[in-house]
């Protein structure tokens, strides 16, 4: 068996690749939605708000698979042709970024009523106020939820399959179609999934205790 | 002694020299939360140099009637006059701009000091001095070491906030806001989450910076501070103001009823 895992490794890791850059792109994209759509849910100004929170819901109401569909099958209606990876990173970014913009927008209010008003008091417009006292404390809280969040973007590019995304998933099945060793193969991408999981996870309850005390 | 009195009584006055303007002035203030009045009519003259204690019950309107002064509460009606000039057009809806140069113009420290926790001592003084001012990061630090020696902690400059006492943040918290040049002080009860001891040391440094004829407005449940520093106290209850004059006035001979109640509560204990 191992001698199979070895032989296919190559053509696994050429989709894992895949996987990787979809996921970087995806979150490279998806965080700074997250933080917009965090930043529009505390507005003050209602209509902002209000629309802010229906993109959000609907973000997060309509499954993943469903909104790359949307995307890579839908969209060619309406004149938008994307490729399948660049299909796949728009709808994970849409969906990052509607999750994300909860931890986002808790971060932001953890931070404390008085610093917010010391900072207005001191005369700090709404720019500086966001970028020297809220965010840098905000981080913090931040980090460790998104750093985890980053895992379930990786196990979602796995979606992608449905789309022909040529990735992780996907080159597991060509194997498959071709040798019938569908156990064997799926196991192997199964547990290759877990192992980037797992380092990602015990790097985020290192910081996590590093931080907490 | 009875001089000094009847100098301060005419300056708080303030109607003797009729070619000046008060440097601020409150005109009919009012603030509403849900229906409730938490202000009502609020009107007060303070001149350059003044320094006014507002005692009185909580939930009397202090807190409120001060935050008003910077707009971190938005008055719903009433009139915010510095140098008499208007310092918001429509009260209730304060522009961008009309909230920046009237928050240039008055500091304000509070009674849980909110000094930033992520950045040193020094950067808390020098950072709004460079955003604020636009004064470069040298000479904004440079003004700060003078200001955190002034108030004696010219040592914790390199430390974060946290390593510091109670008395001691508040202190940089003063440095802080008098680094960007204020031409008015706002306490909100800047003592009140403080030991005695350490509030001390707070209440000393207030009092030179009284001294120095900084013009402050200061909420306070300090009633020997307010009697010992302040030119004129005012006592408030009930979003109103009951009583004001020279502090020998108000604590020595209270005119109204709900002044001397409130005055036998907190000084018999």
């Amino acid at each position: 068996m191992f001698e199979q895992w070895i032989q296919w490794l190559p053509g696994l890791l050429s989709g894992l690749q895949t996987s990787l850059a979809v996921t970087g792109l995806s979150l490279l994209l998806g965080l700074p939605l997250g933080l917009l759509f965090a930043f529009g849910m505390i507005s003050r100004t209602r209509i902002l708000r209000q629309t802010t929170i229906l993109i959000v819901e609907l973000g997060r109401g309509i499954p993943l698979l469903v909104v790359l569909y949307v995307v890579y099958f839908g969209l060619p209606d309406g004149g938008i042709v994307l490729e399948s990876f660049a299909a796949a990173v728009v709808a994970i970014a849409f969906n990052t970024g509607a999750y994300t913009s909860e931890i986002f927008r808790a971060g932001l209010l953890s931070v404390p009523r008085g610093h917010i008003e010391a900072a207005q008091s001191l005369g700090l417009n709404w720019t500086d106020e966001a970028r020297y006292i809220v965010l840098p404390q905000a981080l913090r809280a931040i980090v460790p939820p998104l750093m985890s969040y980053s895992v379930i973007v990786f196990q979602a590019t796995s979606l992608g399959y449905a789309i022909a995304l040529p990735e992780l998933l996907n080159s597991a099945y060509q194997i498959g179609s071709v040798t019938f060793e569908f156990l064997s193969v799926f196991i192997l991408a199964g547990l290759i999934y877990a192992a980037l999981s797992i380092v990602v996870s015990r790097f985020v309850d290192a910081i996590h205790s590093k931080t907490s005390h | 002694m009875i001089d000094n009195q009847q100098n301060r009584t005419q300056g708080a006055a303030g109607t003797t020299d009729a070619q000046k303007a008060p440097q601020l002035q409150l005109k009919d203030i009012h603030k509403e939360f849900n229906g409730n009045t938490v202000l009502s009519d609020i009107s007060l003259d303070v001149n350059a140099g003044e320094v006014v204690a507002f005692i009185g019950p909580s939930g009397a309107g202090k807190s409120t009637l001060l935050r008003c002064v910077n707009y971190l509460e938005t008055p719903s009606s009433g009139d915010l006059l510095i140098d008499g000039k208007p310092t918001v057009k429509i009260a209730s809806k304060p522009t961008r701009n009309e909230l920046m140069n009237l928050r240039r113009q008055v500091g304000m420290v509070f009674q849980s000091f909110n000094l930033f926790p992520h950045i040193s001592v020094l950067r808390n003084v020098a950072l709004p001095q460079e955003r604020v001012l636009g004064r470069s990061r040298k000479e904004a630090e440079e003004r700060a070491m003078e200001l955190l020696t002034r108030v004696g902690l010219g040592d914790k400059a390199d430390a974060r906030p946290s390593k510091c006492s109670g008395g001691q943040q508040q202190r940089i918290a003063i440095a802080r806001a008098l680094a960007l040049d204020p031409e008015i002080m706002l306490f909100d009860e800047p003592t009140s989450a403080l030991d005695p001891e350490l509030g001390g040391e707070v209440l000393a440094v207030m009092q030179e910076l009284a001294a120095t004829g900084m013009t402050m407005l200061v909420v306070t449940h300090e009633m020997s501070f307010a009697r010992r520093v302040s030119d004129r106290t005012v006592f408030m209850a009930d979003g109103r103001i009951v009583e004001q004059g020279a502090p020998e006035q108000v604590f020595g001979a209270p005119r109204e009823a709900r002044t001397k109640k409130f005055l036998e509560a907190v000084l018999e204990r």
